[in-house]
């Protein structure tokens, strides 16, 4: 007999928590390369920071169309509980969004032949940002963690996990549009390939380290709660889905592609990578909710 | 702050006659609901926004002292946990304690997140659809900041439902225990009545005559934002790890093909 209510989030929420990573994972893989040669990696920072406030836009909406009482957003603006994984997430998302902002459009004036002196200011910006950034894509997974949800909260490594994905998914997206704007023989487009790779193999550990952490739990109804991820209702799309297509096959591909450098395969790989990040989250959520 | 107020269910004495979940109804214009049909006296099956007492029915085989089956009853509600984990949930501090050591939900402020619903422990929080909220039982906080006690325990007949002074009220229920212990009901214990115990202790406590795992009740209820520090220590530890390979992939020397 169990006595837990679900909170029934919508997959809108999954959309979210998807954008969200992929923002933050993005805007990090472009201050960092910012910070590495801000010249020769332009392009990849370019591409990050664009995609980060993009990817941003539609999050704060859904969140607030979400709410049970949408006009009272704000009431979130009136709490600072450190306690709390959702008090934080929002004020993290409110400073990650002006940051965002801020690289944009410090990234636009650039392009517009205006930036001649912001190099200090887009540093600056990217490094708080990119804290911003890693808090926005792992708060969810500590989120999910700190309820009463047999599987959530059973395990561990969810943030880890969320950041992770947030990081590959911003890779793959940001390769993505490389691609689509004709640079795929940039050197940044190489780097991009590499930090696929090594984001996919972190995201695969904290995978199993969720899985495991939660079969290893002392909780029955955790355990129960793990089957409906791994055999359950939601088994072939975590096992097929989210593990095989989207993370194990991208990251032979990855392997595969070190040589040869094929732009197909970069894409290939990229598309199945945000395809798995989002069933990983979504599958996550859903089999924590069943 | 006051002196804490609670509410003490002895299962013991109840006789499942729900004059509580009606007068919880009642005294809080709760709409009535779509019938749950259980195959046992129990409407609903669990807590809901309009259902914030619930009479829950239990058969317990070779639960008597003589060996025949018991018949349970019990009326849940609300614990008002000392340490909720809901309150410690809601990002917008809708939910708050009172001088009085209850917790409850702001209806003016709560934004309808619903996050408190999935970090209660006993499933009490739940979504108000009409309203965008969350609800739950407030501990009749009208009532008892005009000198009367909750609905429910006014209204019960056997006084299974007592109403006063946390300290006062958990030197009674020891009593009572160990009376029902005499009297060869062997599981007879207090859930939650111990303020050093699980969630700082529950300021709406039970007597109960099985485990609390026969009644649906966890056994060890934990805090949820006990999970928080470890888990944002991990997600540092992500966080750096895949810092590390950014930096490994964009400082790594480029291929001779691209120079």
């Amino acid at each position: 007999m169990a006595l837990l209510q679900s909170p029934h989030w919508p997959v809108l929420i999954d959309v979210y928590f998807f954008l969200g990573g992929l923002a933050g994972g993005a805007f990090v893989i472009a201050t960092i390369a910012n910070l590495v040669d801000a010249r020769r990696f332009r392009d990849v920072s370019r591409a990050g920071y664009y995609l980060a406030l993009v990817a941003l836009i539609p999050c704060p909406i859904i969140l607030i169309v979400d709410l049970g009482v949408p006009v009272r957003f704000m009431n979130m603006m009136r709490a600072f509980n450190p306690l709390s994984p959702m008090s934080m997430g929002a004020w993290a998302l409110l400073g990650f969004s002006a940051c965002a902002f801020l690289a944009a459009l410090i990234t636009l004036l650039e392009d517009a032949g205006r930036g001649r002196n912001l190099g200090g200011a887009k540093t600056a910006v990217g490094v708080v940002g990119a804290f911003f950034g890693f808090f926005v894509a792992a708060y969810p997974g500590v989120l999910l963690s700190a309820t009463a949800q047999p599987l959530w909260a059973g395990g561990h490594a969810l943030g880890a996990l969320f950041l992770a994905v947030g990081a590959s998914t911003g890779a793959a997206a940001m390769a993505l549009v490389l691609l689509l704007v004709g640079r795929r023989a940039a050197d940044g487009m190489s780097r991009l390939r590499t930090m696929l790779v090594l984001a996919l193999l972190i995201q695969l550990v904290a995978v199993g380290v969720f899985v495991v952490s939660v079969q290893g739990s002392s909780s029955l109804a955790a355990a129960r709660a793990l089957t409906t991820l791994t055999s359950g209702a939601y088994g072939l799309t975590f096992w097929l889905g989210a593990i095989v297509v989207g993370s194990v096959l991208p990251l032979l591909i990855g392997l595969a592609n070190f040589k040869r450098r094929s732009p197909g395969l970069t894409a290939l790989a990229s598309v199945l990578v945000l395809v798995g990040g989002f069933l990983v989250k979504y599958v996550i959520v859903a089999a924590g909710q069943a | 702050m006051a002196r804490t107020l609670a509410m003490f269910t002895d299962t013991s004495l109840c006789i499942g006659c729900r004059a509580c979940q009606v007068a919880c109804k009642q005294w809080n214009e709760l709409d009535m609901e779509v019938p749950d049909w259980t195959g046992t006296y129990q409407n609903h099956t669990h807590f809901t926004d309009k259902t914030f007492r619930l009479v829950r029915f239990i058969e317990e085989p070779g639960g008597q002292p003589n060996g025949d089956l018991a018949w349970l009853l019990m009326s849940d509600v609300c614990k008002h946990c000392a340490e909720a984990g809901c309150q410690n949930a809601c990002p917008t501090g809708a939910i708050y304690r009172t001088e009085h050591g209850t917790v409850n939900i702001d209806q003016d402020v709560c934004n309808g997140c619903r996050y408190c619903v999935s970090a209660c422990p006993f499933g009490v929080v739940s979504f108000n659809e009409q309203t965008g909220t969350a609800r739950k039982c407030t501990f009749c906080n009208d009532r008892i900041h005009n000198g009367l006690g909750p609905a429910c325990a006014k209204a019960c007949p056997t006084e299974s439902i007592q109403f006063g002074f946390r300290d006062e009220l958990v030197g009674r229920a020891q009593k009572r225990v160990e009376a029902l212990k005499s009297m060869g009901f062997k599981e007879a214990q207090l859930y939650g009545a111990d303020s050093s115990g699980f969630l700082g202790g529950l300021n709406a406590f039970f007597l109960l005559l099985a485990k609390p795992a026969t009644y649906g009740l966890p056994d060890n209820p934990r805090l949820p934002q006990r999970n928080v520090l470890v888990e944002s220590v991990l997600s540092i530890g992500s966080a750096l790890l895949v810092g590390l390979g950014a930096l490994v992939a964009f400082r790594q020397r480029p291929g001779s093909k691209e120079h």
